[in-house]
Order: structure tokens, then C-alpha cells, then sequence
């Protein structure tokens, strides 16, 4: 049970810094609501009132989106009828969907800063690996047997991220090109690449007014787990939870995950213990690279079924602001991919039904990178007892060498 | 340039015996390119070179310079040559980077016109186009330097630029919708949009020194945060009340009596008001960062901040003056995108244009000068897309589009090698 209570404490800065950004989220939402606020002058409390209603049915609609209307579930399993299951269960298993690409961007953005590399590329290297997986899969497409289709798309889409994670490590450690620089340079590259793809009529949707591709899932699909209508989750999920067993066995149980956390938190220090810091760089950014471009496979094959040029939605900023909020540790990544799936499926449904653009979620992201990473600000504001002396904040360059 | 940009190593040693390396690599490198360039002028003195420009202002009368691609590619062969040389005997110590950024230019109008051949070309419109694309970047290069070279990294200038532009356009357009009064919102515009990025100068100083926040992740907070907040304000606000986005525009400004200097006054005397403030800027900061007290001690916080600290400079109060400072002038980047480039403010508009101004200042080693120099070649690759035009080459855009993050790429990590930059940038300083 101690365990229980350690985790509850180690999670409790964290969970504030969601909670506390939640709540400037809705600051920003009652001062930009001119329709309501403009009556402040003639009817004060109705207009603080209606702000204040907007708040409450726009973050009302986020919980709905994200979790379901319980009443609704539980109606729909009495009724039986698969349409119905299917139709109450879905905010559920979206929110899923969207987990699994903020899991494995998550791992992605974790190994890379364990490694001391702050890889902000992660959208670019999961738009390629989406384009390596797209291509892969609809000019091969019929000629394969599916699954050995589906095995090969995932391996390019991989690769293609691996290669473009790989590039900024290999610049870093050849040259000393700081990584932020690179990294920004090659997601703007990346878009630029898939834009340039989908003018080919090979790739492109010809009826489609947007710049989107074919339909990859005619060709290739990912199995799904629940074979409901309308419902989109997919074995992508339970890979994505293996992967992160996985990252946790490589960082914390091999000597090459050891040389990879030594390197990032006293580069001098690694190097003099033997360690090659600059292989340990190029190594860490093409493991980040080749899962965000699983990422970028799955989304592609599986549960988007197409490519498009804003395919990651800024998944990549999503996943350094919950990579930094578990620890940068495999498990809180998924606890905080959770956490965030809900928050991104629920904020849709919020553009949806209250007009408050999605957008906001990425500024309240910003405020919960930034309260993690000062966490003694979170803790005066609550007014926490500090039990431990405090440590230092999270940084890219000296990892703090807890162990999960 | 400064001793502090360059690796300046001396005596024996290892490091010592890979500096002299990489240096004869280098001159040897120089060098090559040098033959090769003869060599192609040799092969190109038949094909002329026609270039013209603009005498008096821009569609007005021209004239046309005319040579053989040959002699230019000659020119630039001789200078590469002569640089290889210098750097060969010198070795190490030789300042090499503020060559290249001359070297450059010969370099461009042999290639330009080999590619022409023989075609003429009016220069007056790409050269002026450079230097308003530089605009921008020099301005983000200077915010640079100047915190970093006070010891905080400035990873934010991305966001703070573009919570400057859109800043800029709503309070300019606020204002001329009270006021009626284009020049007035103008300067409220650019004024609001000051304060707003210097404001996050203030909280980028909170989370890196108040809270010892890595840096670079504090910058990072403040590039997303900008992102949400202004599409955030774009979707909710501005797109439903474009008379919010109508801020009235800054347009060129003829410098009387050096505007109709022929040749001159069309490319360097009729810009906007911003490419005036930038060469100004550029001095200001110079003097004030190499010949002044107040620079030295700038310096001293970034360079030996416990120093700076024995003999009594506030280091901290150092660090907060320069990122507030810094903000101001990404600010003013910023409120240059909205009101004098595109007119208004759209969704992720600064387009990485933050992250090349890094590039900028790397480039040219933490030096104002060196910087503007640097934003100078960017602002080349970023009118590419006029040059092929003018070509008629058919490349599709999504080439030129990535030609400045290319070119950003192949800066900071082929051409400039290892630049140190300020020693304690990006450290925290604990007041003792």
C-alpha cells in the first residue's frame, strides 16, 4: 500500500497542473465571450452569469465527448441492440483512438529527452511515417497478401520516421547543430514533403477538394477490438501499450537504454566513462523518430484511413507536455496519454457544441508544461507541504536518474 | 567580430592539433571550390551576363550592367581562392566566418547568372525583397543576441512574434476604428505589440530564473501557449469580427534627397519604415553591446555570471532587463508581419521565421552585425520563388516553399561548424 500512497503523492503536482491550467482555460473562455460580457455594464450578474454558463456547457461538453452520458450507456446495454451499445460507448473508445497516437509520440518525446535531446520534431517525423505507410500501402495494394501489406506499410512508415528522427541526432552529434533549430526546420520540410505528395494523382483523392490521399484502409486495415458500427479502435491500442512496456525494458533493464539515460543526464561524464554520447544521440532520435512514425502508420492504416497534410493536429507539442508531466517515465506516459485522449476528444465535442475553438486545448497544454515544470509554483499556490526536499525541475540536459 | 565567437585555441594538445586540422581542411576547401569556379569561368566567358536595375524607382527607367558570366565566376573563384590561402597560412585563429558571409555574394551572381544565361534580369526588385524577408529575421536575431548574451536562451522569439502580430493588428485596428487616425494606430500597434512580447520576455525570465525551469522548455511553453492563445483568439474573435483584423497598413517611406540616388535609392532608400529601425537597431546595439558599460556587463552575466556577481553586478536584474528587451524587439518583428507585410494577422503566421532568426544569430556568432549579414543571405533563399519566376524555371513550390528551412539546416549544421556562443547561456544562476 505504500506504493499507493507514493504514487498518489507523485501524482498529485501533476494533477493539480491540469487542473490548475483548466481553470485559466476557463478564465480565457469568460474574457473572450463578448456576446455575454457586453452586457456587464446593464445586467452585471446576468452577463457573468451567461460567461460563467458558457464555461460550464463548454468543459460540460469535453466530459461527454470524452467519457460518454453514463445514463446513456447503460440504457443503451439494456436495449441490447448493437446501433445503440455502439453509439453511447463511442466517446469511450474515441477517446482511446486518439490515446494511442499520444502513448507512442509520448515514449517518443521521453526516450529522446532521457537521451538529452529536446526533439520537438515529433509531428514531422510522424507526418512521413504516415507518408512511407500511405505509399507503401497503395502502390503495393492488391499485390500482397493483406497482412504481409499491413506488416510491410508499418515497417516503412516506421523507417521513414526513423530516417527523419535520425537526421537532427546525426547533425548533433556530427556538427553540433542544436537539435530545436533542426527539428522545427524539418517539420516545416515534412509538410512541405506531404504537400508535394498529394499534388501526385497517384496519391491524391481525386474528388476531394482538399489536398488528402486515396483511401489506404480499401487496401490494408489494422483489426479492430470491439466490431461495433461506427466504433474506429483498433489493435493499434494494445501495441501501443506493449511499446511502452517495451521503452521501459530498453531505458531501465539494458545497458543500452543505461548508456542512452547516462549520456542525457552528464554527457561529459558518459563520454569518459567509455560511452559513445554521440552514437547514444543518433540512437535515441531514431527510436523517437521510427514511434512517432508508428504513430503515423497506425493513424494512416488504421483509424483515419487517409493521409493529410494536419494529420498530427500538433500531437507532437500534446506529447512533450505529457512526456514531461509522467516523468518522461513509460508508464505516466500512458497514464498522461490517457489523460490527454480524453481531453482532446472531449475538447472536439467542445468546439462542436459550444463554439469554443479546439485550439484552447493547446494553450491550456502550454500552461501544464509549464506548471510541471515549476512545480514549486503549483505547490505554493495549493499551499502544499513540501515533504521531500524539492528537486530540480525537469530538464532536457541533466535527467533526474530515478528509476521507474 | 568579437574574440568571444570564435574557438581561439592555443599551445598543443589535442584540441589544439583537430582546430589546425579542421582549419587546413577548411582552406583546402576554399580553395577547391575556387578552382572549380575558374574553371567554369573559363568554360562561360562567351555567355554575357545582363543584369539591370532600377535607376529611379521601381518600374521606372533602368539600367543594364553587362558582363560575361565568365568574369564573375572568375571573381568568385580568385576571392575563394585567396580566403583558402589566408586560411591555410593562418590556421586556427583565422576569423573566417565574416569571409564567407562576403564571399556569399560572388558566389550568388556567378550562379544567377549561369542560370540566366544570357537572359537579362532586373536585380533591384529581388535585392529589395531580401532585405524586407531579413527584416524579421534580423529583428528575432537581435532579441537573440541580446539575452543570450546576458546567459538566458531564447527559444521563445517564435511565439513571442506571433503574439506580437496579432497583438499589433487588433490594437492598430482598435485604435483606427476609435480614432480614425491611421498613423496613431499604427504607433499604438506597434507600441501594444512591444509590451505584449516584452511582457513574455518578463514571464520567459519568471520560469528560467524565478523557477529554474530548463530553458529551452521554458521557451518551448511560451511557442505553444502562443500558438493556442492567438488561433485561439483568431477563431473566436477575429474571424467573426474582421473589422478587429483591418489594422491599416505601414508602407514604404522615400528618405528624401537619398531616395533618388540612382541605383541606390530604389533598393535601399524607399523601404519600409521597419528596414530603417533595423539598420538603426543593428548600430544602436553594437555600439552598445562592445563599447558601453552597460554592454560589458551584459556580457559578463552571460559570460562569467559569478564574476559578473563578486564584483557587484545584479546578474539578475541583468537577465530580466535583456528578456524584457528582447521582447520588445521580437514585438516589433511581429507587429512588421501583421501591419507591413500581410496587412492582418493569420493563424501561425511568424511560419518558423523565430527558429531562423536563431539560425541568424548562430550564424553570425552573436554579433548584431554578424546577424544582419546572416538574415541578408535568408532573406535571399527566401525570394527564390522570384528568382525562378524570372527564370521561368517550373520547380514545384513545395520545393521553394522548404528552400529557407533547407537552407536553415545546412547553416547551422554544414557551413558554421562549431560556434561557441555566450559560456553560461542557459545555466542558472544562483545569487550567492
Amino acid at each position: 500500500m505504500t506504493s499507493a500512497i507514493s504514487l498518489g503523492r507523485r501524482a498529485l503536482v501533476p494533477l493539480l497542473a491540469v487542473f490548475t491550467a483548466l481553470l485559466v482555460g476557463a478564465v480565457v473562455i469568460v474574457l473572450t465571450d463578448f456576446e455575454n460580457l457586453s452586457r456587464l455594464g446593464t445586467d452585471p450578474v446576468g452577463a457573468l452569469a451567461g460567461a460563467l454558463g458558457g464555461v460550464v456547457s463548454g468543459y460540460g461538453a469535453m466530459l461527454t465527448g470524452a467519457f460518454g452520458d453514463p445514463t446513456r450507456i447503460v440504457a443503451a446495454l439494456e436495449t441490447g441492440s448493437a446501433r445503440n451499445i455502439a453509439t453511447a460507448i463511442r466517446p469511450i473508445t474515441e477517446t482511446l483512438v486518439t490515446t494511442t497516437p499520444l502513448i507512442l509520440t509520448g515514449l517518443a518525446v521521453a526516450i529522446s529527452f532521457r537521451a538529452g535531446m529536446f526533439n520537438i520534431g515529433v509531428d514531422g517525423q510522424l507526418i512521413l511515417g504516415a507518408l512511407g505507410a500511405t505509399i507503401t500501402a497503395l502502390f503495393l495494394g492488391g499485390s500482397l497478401p493483406g497482412w504481409l501489406l499491413l506488416f510491410i506499410s508499418i515497417g516503412v512508415g516506421v523507417l521513414s520516421g526513423a530516417v527523419w528522427g535520425f537526421i537532427p541526432g546525426f547533425l548533433k552529434a556530427r556538427t553540433g547543430a542544436h537539435e530545436v533549430i533542426t527539428t522545427i526546420m524539418l517539420n516545416y520540410v515534412a509538410a512541405q514533403i506531404v504537400f508535394l505528395a498529394l499534388s501526385s494523382p497517384d496519391i491524391r483523392q481525386p474528388t476531394s477538394t482538399a489536398p488528402v490521399s486515396l483511401p489506404v484502409s480499401t487496401f490494408v486495415d489494422i483489426p479492430l477490438i470491439i466490431n461495433l458500427p461506427a466504433i474506429r479502435l483498433d489493435w493499434s491500442f494494445v501495441v501501443a501499450l506493449l511499446m511502452a512496456v517495451a521503452v521501459s525494458f530498453l531505458l531501465f533493464r539494458t545497458t543500452k537504454g543505461f548508456e542512452l539515460r547516462a549520456s542525457g543526464f552528464n554527457m561529459t561524464a558518459a563520454r569518459y566513462a567509455g560511452m559513445s554520447a554521440g552514437g547514444s544521440m543518433m540512437l535515441a532520435m531514431a527510436l523517437s523518430g521510427a514511434l512517432a512514425g508508428l504513430a503515423g502508420s497506425f493513424m494512416v492504416i488504421g483509424t483515419v484511413g487517409q493521409l493529410s497534410p494536419d494529420l498530427s493536429g500538433g500531437v507532437g507539442f500534446t506529447a512533450i507536455a505529457l512526456a514531461l508531466l509522467a516523468g518522461l517515465r513509460p508508464s505516466g506516459v500512458v497514464a498522461a496519454a490517457l489523460l490527454f485522449g480524453a481531453l482532446t476528444t472531449g475538447g472536439k465535442s467542445m468546439g462542436i457544441q459550444s463554439g469554443i475553438p479546439v485550439d484552447l486545448l493547446t494553450f491550456i497544454i502550454a500552461l501544464v508544461i509549464m506548471f510541471v515544470a515549476a512545480p514549486d509554483f503549483i505547490r505554493g499556490l495549493w499551499r502544499l507541504k513540501v515533504r521531500e526536499p524539492i528537486k530540480e525541475a525537469v530538464t532536457t540536459h541533466q535527467q533526474p536518474s530515478a528509476p521507474v | 567580430m568579437t574574440a568571444v565567437a570564435d574557438v581561439v585555441v592555443t599551445g598543443g594538445g589535442l584540441a589544439a592539433q583537430r582546430a589546425t586540422r579542421d582549419a587546413r581542411l577548411r582552406g583546402a576547401a576554399f580553395f577547391a571550390v575556387g578552382v572549380v569556379a575558374l574553371y567554369l569561368g573559363s568554360q562561360s566567358l562567351g555567355t554575357s551576363a545582363t543584369f539591370a536595375f532600377w535607376v529611379d524607382r521601381q518600374g521606372g527607367q533602368s539600367v543594364t550592367l553587362q558582363t560575361a558570366v565568365g568574369v564573375l565566376w572568375m571573381f568568385a573563384g580568385t576571392v575563394s581562392i585567396l580566403i583558402g590561402v589566408i586560411q591555410f597560412l593562418r590556421g586556427a585563429p583565422f576569423r573566417w566566418r565574416p569571409w564567407l558571409l562576403l564571399l556569399v555574394w560572388p558566389w550568388i551572381a556567378a550562379i544567377l547568372a549561369a542560370a540566366l544565361a544570357g537572359k537579362p534580369a532586373n536585380l533591384t526588385g529581388m535585392i529589395s525583397g531580401s532585405i524586407d524577408f531579413a527584416v524579421p529575421i534580423t529583428l528575432g536575431a537581435l532579441a537573440g543576441i541580446l539575452s543570450e548574451r546576458s546567459g538566458m536562451l531564447n527559444i521563445a522569439l517564435e511565439g513571442k512574434m506571433l503574439v506580437g502580430a496579432c497583438v499589433a493588428s487588433v490594437a492598430a485596428s482598435v485604435t483606427e476604428l476609435a480614432t480614425g487616425s491611421p498613423l496613431i494606430s499604427v504607433l499604438v500597434g506597434i507600441a501594444a505589440a512591444m509590451l505584449a512580447s516584452g511582457g513574455l520576455g518578463l514571464l520567459l525570465g519568471w520560469m528560467g530564473i524565478r523557477h529554474r525551469m530548463d530553458q529551452i522548455i521554458a521557451g518551448t511553453v511560451i511557442n505553444i501557449g502562443a500558438v493556442g492563445i492567438t488561433n485561439f483568439v483568431f477563431l473566436r474573435i477575429l474571424s467573426r469580427n474582421t473589422q478587429l483584423n483591418t489594422p491599416p497598413t505601414i508602407e514604404p517611406w522615400r528618405i528624401p534627397a537619398l531616395a533618388d540616388l540612382p541605383i541606390l535609392g530604389p533598393i535601399l532608400f524607399s523601404a519600409k519604415p521597419y528596414v530603417y529601425v533595423m539598420y538603426v537597431l543593428v548600430g544602436v546595439l553594437t555600439y552598445m553591446l562592445f563599447r558601453t558599460r552597460w554592454g560589458l556587463r551584459l556580457r559578463a552575466s552571460g559570460e562569467k555570471p559569478a564574476a559578473a556577481g563578486t564584483v557587484g553586478i545584479d546578474v539578475i536584474a541583468i537577465r530580466y532587463r535583456s528578456l524584457f528587451l528582447a521582447g520588445l524587439i521580437s514585438g516589433l518583428a511581429g507587429s512588421y508581419l501583421s501591419l507591413s507585410v500581410a496587412g492582418n494577422f493569420g493563424m501561425q503566421m511568424v511560419a518558423g521565421q523565430g527558429f531562423i532568426a536563431l539560425a541568424a544569430m548562430i550564424f553570425g556568432a552573436w554579433h548584431p552585425i554578424g546577424a544582419l549579414g546572416a538574415a541578408l543571405v535568408f532573406g535571399f533563399a527566401g525570394t527564390t520563388q522570384t528568382l525562378l519566376s524570372i527564370l521561368g524555371v517550373d520547380v514545384p513550390p513545395q520545393l521553394l516553399n522548404s528552400v529557407p528551412y533547407l537552407v536553415t539546416i545546412i547553416i547551422v549544421a554544414g557551413v558554421v561548424g562549431r560556434v561557441r556562443g555566450p559560456a553560461e547561456a542557459g545555466r542558472p544562476y544562483e545569487q550567492g
